[in-house]
């Protein structure tokens, strides 16, 4: 009995942010117009098994993507038009890195690690919204999609595998 | 004085220090466990195993996790449907152990569990494991209006005597009995049973079809239902043969025998439309044999009573229409005879449904019922009837008797054959329970056809179609079922599916546990970094 109330207890001071038991990012929010440092979390494998690769999906409006490499990781990216052309330093860019792929390293279920990059989040970014960057960990073959994103109205706490996201705010 | 005051100070410095210090450790445990990254349990190994098939129920359960977990909610759902709670388990590092104190019977069982782990993130999941084999389903009696099972079946009787004793005495005293008119009182009325039953029957099958009582009988809606079956055809034609051979009795004498020729195909025709015979597969092989069985059993029953009454009353003509009755039944019953067997063996399928369906125990009885009118039919046939014809007497006598012996078999054997009604034969029960349960999920981004194959609880298999919500072709990189049951307390159960290569997602190897309401959820996975969920309810058959 005691075990249930203790469990209960702790899904009620816990449960609440159940999102962020998964791949998240450091920085939860940041100013559109700005560089952003994305700091990703990853803190297990799948379902036990070490990761191998996490892959990130870059969002549309952020521009200038330059990931850290990783020891023991080999990092890509992948480079495509963006569906409009953005300013930077005043200099108009239509084409840039879509993904971003840390591959053929070995991060046991155990252990912990992060995968960082940093982006530009242009001016156009719609304040006061979440933007999403949908991450794929891959264990050999086995994988978690973190790449669920909220329906208008959904809750996101609801979802199984929610993509790490934080929040535009005004630019400064 | 400045020392003690500042030492004052500082015990209070330090006490507001140790306040602020508590109270940001504890804003920290409520609001920062949201910016933490914790590991999230996963379930990575279970005894016993999910879908195993075991011997006896296992005395422990054990759950394995990839980290320690504390369990919320331990169920097991009984292939019955009915859910206990397992409250007696033991945490041994990252394993769950629950003690199975009770007798479990045989059949599909859940291990539904719900877990939190140190994220404070709750998952649940379900496994599933069968004691003896999987969950056949249970059977289920429907509710029984016996008044109008006996009004269909005495019209169903009545119909048969009005075909065979009427139109097939009709077409014994038009072909067989010369000028001889014995009988023809007894066809008339059989006649006329049958053009009072046919309409009847059809008022009883439109009650039946409605599920409705007898005393809506006189409802418009209940004779239009009854007209659009199957049935609808067998009394049309069954009037139109009835009425030629009451033609063939009051008509013009010149007409009489095409007149009855053409009343005991329909005879035929009529058995032939509807009913469970056939409409068994194959059609082109079901229609004729019934056909040939119908007209058959016209010829034979038919000519019965027309005949013992010829013999008894020793009329003129008596010994020529034995002759000739005798001289043609041995080919009509042989083609009787493999008509039925025919049948019968398409509708039993196995003998052991022979005794084990109603519709195989009826069966079992009409062909203990023919032995006895065969046995009899033969001695008429080898034994009295040549010395009848000769003209003994005394053996025409024991013919009468023994004829009017053989009526009563064949009234019993229409009695039990109007039974068949009410069994469905073991092929049609074979068919009903492999029916599949099928859902369109709809949704703005794609949508799917799921269906389940069979539609009941047990081992099924699922076949998925998944289209883009304007019904384009979606080139799906995985599809995967979710099925849950809240309302049982079975959490999700999640099975990947393959590609078999026709266009379609499967997933065989399925038992659905318990039947009633599921809740059905399709994981799309459109494209690396996109996923589309859709979700419905889906009721599965007991």
């Amino acid at each position: 009995m005691n075990r249930y109330l203790l469990s209960a207890a702790a899904l009620l001071l816990l449960g609440t942010n159940a999102a962020f038991a998964h791949i998240t990012l450091e920085t939860q929010e940041a100013p559109v117009g700005s560089t952003y440092k994305a700091v990703l979390r990853v803190p297990h494998g799948c379902d036990g098994k070490a990761t191998t690769a996490v892959r990130v999906q870059i969002p549309e409006g952020v521009i200038a993507v330059k990931p850290m490499p990783k020891p023991g990781w080999t990092l890509q990216t992948k480079k495509g038009k963006y569906e409009k052309s953005y300013q930077l330093y005043g200099q108009a860019v239509s084409d840039g890195v879509k993904e971003v792929d840390w591959s053929g390293g070995n991060l046991p279920d155990e252990f912990y690690d992060e995968f960082i990059f940093r982006a530009t989040l242009t001016a156009d970014l719609p304040v006061g919204q979440k933007l999403y960057f949908p991450v794929v960990q891959e264990c050999g073959d086995a994988a978690e999609r973190w790449i669920e994103i909220p329906a208008a109205g959904q809750d996101e706490d609801a979802l199984e595998t929610p993509a790490p996201g934080i929040k535009l705010t005004p630019k400064k | 004085m400045t020392a003690i005051a500042s030492g004052i100070a500082d015990t209070t410095t330090r006490l507001v220090g140790w306040i602020a210090g508590g109270l940001l450790v504890a804003l920290f445990m409520v609001v920062v466990p949201a910016s933490q990254a914790f590991a999230h349990a996963a379930l990575i190994k279970t005894d016993p195993a999910d879908g195993a098939v075991l011997a006896q129920a296992p005395a422990r359960f054990s759950l394995t996790f990839s980290e320690p977990v504390s369990p919320l909610v331990l169920t097991l759902v009984k292939p019955d449907g009915t859910p206990v709670a397992l409250t007696d388990f033991r945490l041994t590092d990252q394993t769950v152990e629950i003690d199975n104190r009770q007798t479990l019977k045989s059949g599909t069982h859940v291990l539904s569990w719900r877990v939190i782990s140190a994220d404070g993130h709750p998952v649940g999941g379900s496994i599933l494991f069968s004691i003896g084999a999987p969950s056949e389903p249970p059977a289920v009696s429907e509710a029984v209006d016996w008044p109008l099972r006996s009004a269909i079946w005495i019209g169903k009787i009545l119909l048969y005597a009005g075909l065979f004793l009427g139109i097939g005495g009709a077409f014994a005293l038009a072909w067989l009995a010369a000028d001889g008119r014995d009988g023809q009182r007894f066809v008339i009325a059989a006649i006329l049973c049958g053009l009072a039953a046919a309409p009847l029957s059809l008022g009883f099958q439109g009650l039946d079809a409605l599920g409705a009582p007898l005393s809506h009988l006189a409802q418009p809606v209940i004779w239009r239902t009854g007209l659009g079956t199957s049935f609808g055809w067998t009394v049309l034609i069954a009037l139109i043969a009835l009425g030629l051979g009451l033609l063939s009795l009051a008509g013009p004498r010149v007409l009489a025998r095409p007149f009855a020729l053409a009343g005991l195909a329909g005879v035929g025709a009529a058995l032939a439309a509807s009913g469970h015979a056939s409409a068994a597969e194959p059609q082109w092989l079901t229609r004729p044999m019934v056909f040939l069985h119908g007209v058959g059993i016209a010829f034979w029953a038919g000519a019965l009573v027309p005949l013992g009454l010829a013999l008894k009353r020793r009329t003129a003509g008596a010994v020529a229409f034995l002759h000739r009755f005798s001289s043609a039944i041995l080919p009509v019953v042989a083609v009787l005879a493999v008509a039925g067997i025919v049948l019968a063996v398409i509708q039993v399928q196995t003998p052991s449904a022979l005794v084990g369906t109603a519709y195989g125990r009826l069966l079992l009885t009409k062909l203990a019922l023919l032995v006895f009118l065969f046995t009899l039919a033969a001695v008429n046939r080898w034994r009295l009837t040549a010395l009848a014809e000769a003209g003994a007497t005394e053996v025409q006598r024991r013919l009468t008797r023994s004829i009017s012996v053989e009526v009563l078999i064949v009234l019993a054997v229409f009695g039990v054959a109007a039974g068949w009604r009410f069994t469905p034969p073991p092929r049609a029960l074979a068919i009903a329970a492999a029916q599949p349960v099928s859902v369109h999920i709809h949704a703005l981004q794609a949508m799917a056809d799921l269906s389940i194959t069979p539609g009941h609880a047990g081992p099924v298999a699922a076949s998925m179609i998944i289209m883009t919500g304007d019904f384009g072709p979606l080139d799906a990189k995985e599809v995967t079922l979710v099925l849950s049951k809240p309302d049982s307390g079975i959490e999700p159960m999640k099975r990947a599916s393959t590609k078999p290569g026709d266009g379609s997602w499967r997933v065989d190897n399925l038992v659905i546990p318990v039947p009633g309401r599921w809740t059905v959820r399709i994981d799309i996975l459109v494209s690396d970094f996109q996923i589309v969920k859709i979700e419905a309810p889906v009721d599965i058959r007991p």
